[in-house]
């Protein structure tokens, strides 16, 4: 009875070991494209875009609900950066000016600054691990973008050509354990991203993340002081608590 | 007692905003795992070629130590964060992409790889290896005939009027200007788009028979075009035209039909629904607003 069990186990390891294996499957066109767009943020020295985001909370009683969120981005290299944001969660800034971080809720009229020395995707991780503050679009401006998605992604497909806003558009999707996700890069010669998909399949009733980018702004000169926080009149200091460490 | 209730709501406040702070929406957060970040300016020299079959290590990283800056925060600071030392750093908004050097397995200069994938001519064979799309369906793309995106429509079978009839339909009688014509060693009847074989009872409507070619197609065929090809397609029959005549061909890849004739069978495949006639499998999607399907080729 044991042995037999025991060659059971065996041959579903076995099994299990030959789907893995073969559920990996990279479009060499795609990360060429995905290579080109990154190699294309990476060489902007500053830059302007408009996110728009539509994504799913779960509703104990609604089941997904769509929210929306539109954040003007405004960074700067190598350690500048504001994002203003309106939408479901309220209005809100972040300033960065490369040596401390203001988050800002324009509706409490609070606000709390760190101190923080980092170029901006630096600054953008270690604020995401510290205090699990997001920000708009950030993996597009990851310098290992690319080999990011990689690393974990069994699929990775150039589908074909589309038009997002009226422009062409590369389409390219892919798969990773717990998510799908798409993206639309444009076939303009800047190759920018122009839109983001995710679908979490691995979460109750697979809640999804859209982001919209437009108005992108190539190297625009921004003045110093646009990144500098004024402390409003009244304000009031909150602090950021850290968030738990992640095992 | 109202001080109170100011106090205890000001609290609250506070509270709620913490939350938001600290616990914003799962599914807003950076989206992707960045393993491969670990903070910092780009490499010194470029990293190996990254074979796909297998995940990428974060590249090597030279972290010279930055000179010490003077923190001068303009703002009240409440806290101080250390991240990661900081090296020298391009004045671009992240460094400069640092991605591994990804082999495409090409012998051109990579850096025009990208600007516009060459998919539509043998060469891909060895440009695009291993291009699967829901698991176990190749798709084939090119310039003239992209894939399109998996968009699923119920199935409608299609009939192209009164003379034509389904594989497997038994007809007593036929025409009395049916065409003979014979294919492979087998002899046919012809008629109006439609091909048949003596059976019990008459004639029983088979698959067109691959290399068979008639003199002209019925009104109603529609025509699509597959790289530089134009095929041409009526019954769920695909032919090419070779001058005076239409020979009867495999469906090819990346062709996009609108109709597919009544006989075929839904098939699914990792959660999306196949169209699957006459061995050849269809992918519902929408072109130009209307519904359509792709031949798709399934390993």
């Amino acid at each position: 009875m044991n042995r037999k069990l025991f060659f059971g186990l065996l041959i579903c390891l076995v099994f299990n070991a030959g789907l893995y294996a073969q559920k990996t499957n990279i479009d060499t066109v795609a990360v060429a494209i995905l290579d080109r767009m990154s190699h294309m943020i990476g060489d902007l020295n500053s830059c302007h875009v408009t996110v728009k985001s539509n994504y799913d909370i779960q509703s104990q009683h609604l089941g997904l609900v769509k929210h929306s969120d539109e954040e003007q981005l405004y960074m700067e290299g190598p350690d500048k950066l504001l994002i203003r944001a309106t939408g479901d969660r309220g209005d809100r800034n972040i300033f960065y000016n490369g040596q401390s971080l203001s988050y800002f809720s324009v509706e409490t009229n609070r606000y709390s600054t760190i101190a923080l020395l980092a170029p901006i995707v630096e600054m953008i991780d270690t604020v995401h691990k510290l205090y699990n503050i997001d920000f708009p679009a950030a993996d597009f401006f990851y310098p290992t973008f690319v080999d990011d998605l990689l690393s974990e992604s069994q699929y990775l497909i150039y589908l074909g050509m589309t038009k997002v806003d009226g422009k062409d558009c590369f389409h390219i999707a892919g798969k990773m354990p717990d998510k799908t996700f798409q993206f639309w890069v444009s076939d303009d010669g800047l190759n920018l991203p122009l839109k983001m998909v995710i679908v979490y399949t691995s979460r109750e009733m697979s809640p999804q993340y859209e982001a919209v980018l437009s108005d992108w702004q190539l190297n625009p000169v921004f003045p110093p002081a646009l990144f500098e926080f004024t402390i409003p009149p009244k304000a009031k200091t909150i602090k950021l608590i850290k968030a738990p460490t992640k095992k | 007692m109202k001080s109170t209730f100011y106090i205890f709501l000001n609290y609250v406040l506070i509270f709620v905003l913490f939350f938001i702070l600290i616990f914003p929406s799962p599914i807003r957060a950076q989206r992707f795992n960045h393993s491969n970040y670990s903070g910092g300016g780009k490499p010194a020299g470029g990293a190996p070629a990254q074979n796909f079959n297998r995940p990428s290590t974060s590249p090597a990283m030279s972290r010279p130590s930055q000179p010490p800056v003077q923190t001068r925060p303009t703002q009240p600071a409440e806290s101080h964060v250390s991240p990661p030392q900081n090296q020298q750093y391009r004045a671009t908004i992240n460094g400069g992409s640092y991605n591994n050097n990804h082999d495409y397995n090409r012998t051109a200069n990579q850096n025009v790889a990208a600007a516009r994938p060459p998919v539509n001519t043998h060469q891909e064979v060895t440009v695009r290896q291993n291009v699967t799309v829901h698991e176990n369906v190749n798709v084939y793309h090119n310039h003239y005939q992209p894939a399109h995106a998996y968009v699923y429509h119920p199935y409608h079978p299609y009939y192209w009027g009164h003379n034509w009839h389904p594989i497997g339909f038994v007809a007593a009688a036929l025409a009395t200007d049916a065409i003979v014509l014979s294919a492979a060693n087998h002899q046919y009847y012809y008629d109006e788009g439609v091909y048949y074989q003596p059976a019990p009872g008459g004639y029983s409507v088979v698959p067109a028979p691959i290399g068979a070619i008639v003199s002209s197609l019925p009104p109603g065929s529609e025509t699509t075009m597959v790289g530089n090809d134009y095929y041409y397609y009526y019954g769920g029959t695909f032919y090419v035209n070779t001058g005076n005549s239409f020979q009867v061909v495999n469906a090819p890849f990346g062709a996009v039909i609108t109709q597919i004739p009544d006989g075929a069978v839904q098939q699914d495949i990792n959660g999306e629904t196949f169209l699957v006639y006459n061995n050849t499998y269809y992918q519902p999607i929408s072109q130009d607003g209307q519904d359509a399907y792709q031949v798709v080729q399934v390993n």
